[in-house]
């Protein structure tokens, strides 16, 4: 495929924002990408960085470079976080469009098709973003418009679509993450958090290996990217309860937490054929950042897990 | 990048664990600091042995090695102008004890102060240090600075929390240093001395640090004074009048005036804002200090008086002191808010001789700076805004950082209170600790004979911080 040289056309405006960020790194924390990976390239400010080097020539364009700034989910939680007002999504979307056409031109967290793909077109009607189009009897991202929001994911009825980078918000990593918790002495209870809805504390640090905590928060990327074989697997690996957060009414742009209350719904029903209490998966909606009522849910739930005492499978 | 031995990092630390692509390295050449340079490679290490091995390969090719935290630092202590090593210590994040009947927590180097604190408070108790950037600062980094916060005047700075450490030198070998009591009288005391020394000294690999219990009761209180000396004399008055407060900060009238430009708060435009707060266990202990701090101020003319017990009231009446960051950040659109001799300490009677000073010194210079900070501890804030893509604006900062720094060594001032020497203040302290600088060499040097660990700063550093390294920013 032809490709066109790297040139920063989108990106020379942000130069005298670049000069306002001052660096604090305040964004660390907010990252998923970061957080996952723990390296500080993958933070925000690194991406701010990154694009400076380029701006002024100390870096050269580089597919790894491409591959650190597609690196986004548009949570936009840095950009709420940032102490000098720097749009940073804005500028990496800039970023994305510099490199697209480009030799160096990477997916990172943007959605990609494989074969399997039934061209039902599903998710080009579902991309709220109008990134995916279907052009001589293929579906492709447009990388730039694509915000990583996974509705195309979900949708897809034959998992032909997948993030080429998840940072471990995907299924088969949240599913090694449920096994992994599950296989301590006194693991209980999954808890999944959507990253708009929810703030957990200890972000960057861990207590005590030798701790037994009683339950896990797992981030997902949206309450609508929680099917139901994967709410299903915790209470499968003995856990004794599996609680779902995600965003109040009105507050999610995919409608992911509509998504998420019918799977729990249906999935309460299912327990309760089964005679199994069906108070073992509970939903409960977050705002944003409100760190002190999602405790307080987790406490609530644990509370009546430990009243329900473990599963026993028949 | 300068040849070294990747192969034999990564068989200590893994292949995932090694990072040595131009853009990475480009990332973790700079902090917060107005510095910039770049390592060799970075490497992050899990454990104890894995930092040991790679001291002890650094030492063999006297390769530099740079211990970094989150890279928050605003004096440029983690930019490693000699290259070689940088080692980000973020994987040894675990809370590894809290102890609540010997009052001591044990922690590694890569934790961070806000998820400390979150661990803790289950236990009625926190760790009083915390600085601004608690939300990604990490214990390492802080006992790097000897880093404090706006509660540094009741409760004191890191030194004041540490007990004891585990700290890997050189040569790769592990020394324990300190205790876990709350006294001790036993030699040296060696962990206060790596407490404060930039990672010129050692790795520290795990740390014992002291926590004090969460005060039941909190009471805010405001006073606004038209004329910046009445509220310094209120600050020495406060001070010298045997009240603890557990915060006391000063808000000067360009900080003011940036909040209200940019954040639209309303705050009476006046030459200076107090805050001040004092916590306890009982009420009457609360009201007390209270009280005693509102006589002083209105003794000395202040105005709007105004307090809270609530915790909402008390976020609205430090929303001015807390939106003072990013209101400086986002004063205009050509200035950038740089770190530039930014956090010196005054005896209380010159506080606001010092903020008068600093005004004076700017608008000679042809800058803003703006003079906030915890005044209870001595601890004078500044911000210098300028375009920082202009040459003349680094002569004007220059000159004006060295003005600063010569008052403060008139009024027996010291450079850096809580945000440590690095590159930027190296020539400063050097001015102002003259006559020990021969014995701080050869403290280094009986730790680092191979001055391997974080070359080039405090007595090492160039003497002149606008050419010592890249600067973060593009003059035309």
């Amino acid at each position: 495929m032809e490709t066109r040289p790297f040139e920063t056309k989108h990106l020379d405006k942000w130069k005298s924002n670049l000069d306002s960020c001052i660096r604090c790194g305040y964004c660390y924390e907010h990252c998923p990408v970061f957080k996952d990976t723990r390296w500080e390239s993958d933070a925000p400010r690194a991406k701010m960085i990154m694009i400076y080097g380029l701006l002024s020539g100390k870096l050269e364009p580089s597919t790894y470079i491409s591959d650190k700034l597609s690196s986004c989910f548009y949570c936009q939680r840095c950009v709420v976080a940032c102490s000098s007002g720097v749009p940073l999504t804005d500028i990496i979307t800039d970023a994305k469009r510099d490199f697209q056409g480009t030799e160096f031109e990477t997916p990172g967290t943007t959605s990609v098709t494989n074969t399997d793909c039934a061209l039902c077109l599903a998710c080009v009607r579902a991309c709220p973003h109008e990134a995916r189009e279907f052009i001589e009897g293929k579906i492709f991202t447009d990388t730039v418009k694509c915000q990583s929001c996974g509705a195309c994911v979900d949708i897809c009825p034959n998992q032909a679509v997948a993030t080429h980078l998840s940072y471990g918000t995907d299924r088969p990593s949240l599913n090694q993450e449920v096994a992994t918790f599950l296989g301590k002495d006194n693991a209980k209870a999954i808890v999944f958090g959507c990253n708009w809805s929810y703030y957990p504390d200890l972000q960057s640090s861990v207590m005590d290996p030798t701790a037994d905590p009683e339950y896990k928060i797992l981030i997902n990327m949206c309450g609508g990217r929680l099917e139901k074989p994967l709410l299903l697997e915790p209470l499968l690996q003995s856990a004794w309860g599996v609680l779902v957060a995600c965003c109040p009414d009105g507050d999610c742009e995919h409608d992911g937490n509509v998504k998420a209350k019918t799977h729990v719904t249906a999935l309460r029903q299912l327990l309760k054929e089964m005679d199994i209490d069906e108070d073992r998966i509970q939903l409960v909606q977050v705002a944003h950042g409100d760190k002190t009522g999602f405790q307080a849910a987790i406490d609530t739930f644990m509370e009546t897990v430990n009243k329900l005492g473990p599963l026993n499978h028949r | 990048m300068e040849k070294i031995d990747v192969p034999r990092l990564i068989s200590i630390v893994g292949e995932k664990n090694v990072k040595t692509d131009p853009a990475d390295l480009y990332v973790y050449g700079s902090d917060a600091s107005v510095h910039s340079a770049r390592p060799w490679v970075v490497v992050r290490p899990e454990n104890t042995e894995q930092v040991q091995a790679i001291m002890a390969f650094a030492n063999q090719g006297k390769i530099p090695v740079v211990t970094r935290g989150g890279g928050s630092g605003m004096c440029g202590q983690t930019v490693p102008v000699k290259g070689g090593i940088t080692l980000d210590m973020k994987r040894m994040n675990q809370i590894l004890e809290i102890n609540p009947s010997d009052v001591f927590c044990r922690v590694q180097p890569g934790v961070v102060d806000d998820d400390l604190n979150h661990a803790l408070k289950p236990f009625g108790v926190f760790y009083p240090p915390t600085p601004a950037s608690s939300r990604i600062a990490t214990i390492g980094g802080e006992i790097g600075n000897n880093a404090s916060g706006v509660r540094s005047v009741k409760y004191g700075a890191t030194r004041d929390s540490v007990l004891g450490m585990k700290v890997v030198l050189p040569d790769g070998s592990l020394v324990t240093l300190g205790a876990r009591t709350r006294v001790e009288a036993t030699g040296y005391q060696l962990h206060k001395l790596i407490v404060g020394s930039e990672g010129t000294l050692g790795v520290v690999v795990e740390a014992t640090l002291s926590f004090v219990p969460i005060p039941k009761f909190r009471c805010l209180g405001m006073a606004n004074f038209d004329r910046l000396e009445d509220a310094g004399a209120a600050i020495a008055d406060i001070m010298a009048s045997g009240v603890v407060p557990s915060m006391l900060e000063l808000v000067d009238s360009v900080a003011i005036k940036a909040v209200n430009k940019t954040m639209d708060l309303g705050l009476p435009e006046v030459e200076a804002v107090l805050l001040y707060e004092a916590d306890a266990m009982v009420k009457e202990a609360v009201d007390h200090e209270i009280n005693a701090m509102q006589e002083v101020c209105k003794k000395h003319g202040g105005k709007g008086l105004t307090s809270s017990y609530d915790a909402k009231e008390r976020a609205k009446i430090f929303m001015g002191r807390k939106k003072l960051f990013p209101a400086l950040s986002k004063f205009s659109d050509i200035l950038s808010s740089t770190s530039l001799a930014d956090d010196m300490a005054v005896p209380y009677s010159k506080m606001a001789e010092t903020a008068r000073t600093i005004h004076e010194i700017a608008k000679r210079n042809n800058i803003i700076m703006t003079a906030y900070g915890h005044c209870g501890s001595g601890c004078m804030h500044t911000k210098i805004l300028m375009e920082p893509t202009r040459q003349d604006q680094w002569e004007s900062a220059r000159k004006a950082v060295a003005e600063i720094y010569e008052y403060v060594r008139s009024v027996k001032g010291t450079t850096s209170a809580e945000h440590g020497i690095g590159i930027s203040k190296a020539s400063a302290f050097k001015a102002e600790k003259s006559d020990s600088l021969d014995l701080m060499r050869n403290i280094k040097k009986a730790f680092d004979p191979n001055n391997i660990l974080n070359p080039g700063k405090l007595m090492d550093a160039h003497d002149d911080w606008v050419t010592a390294t890249d600067l973060r920013y593009t003059i035309a």
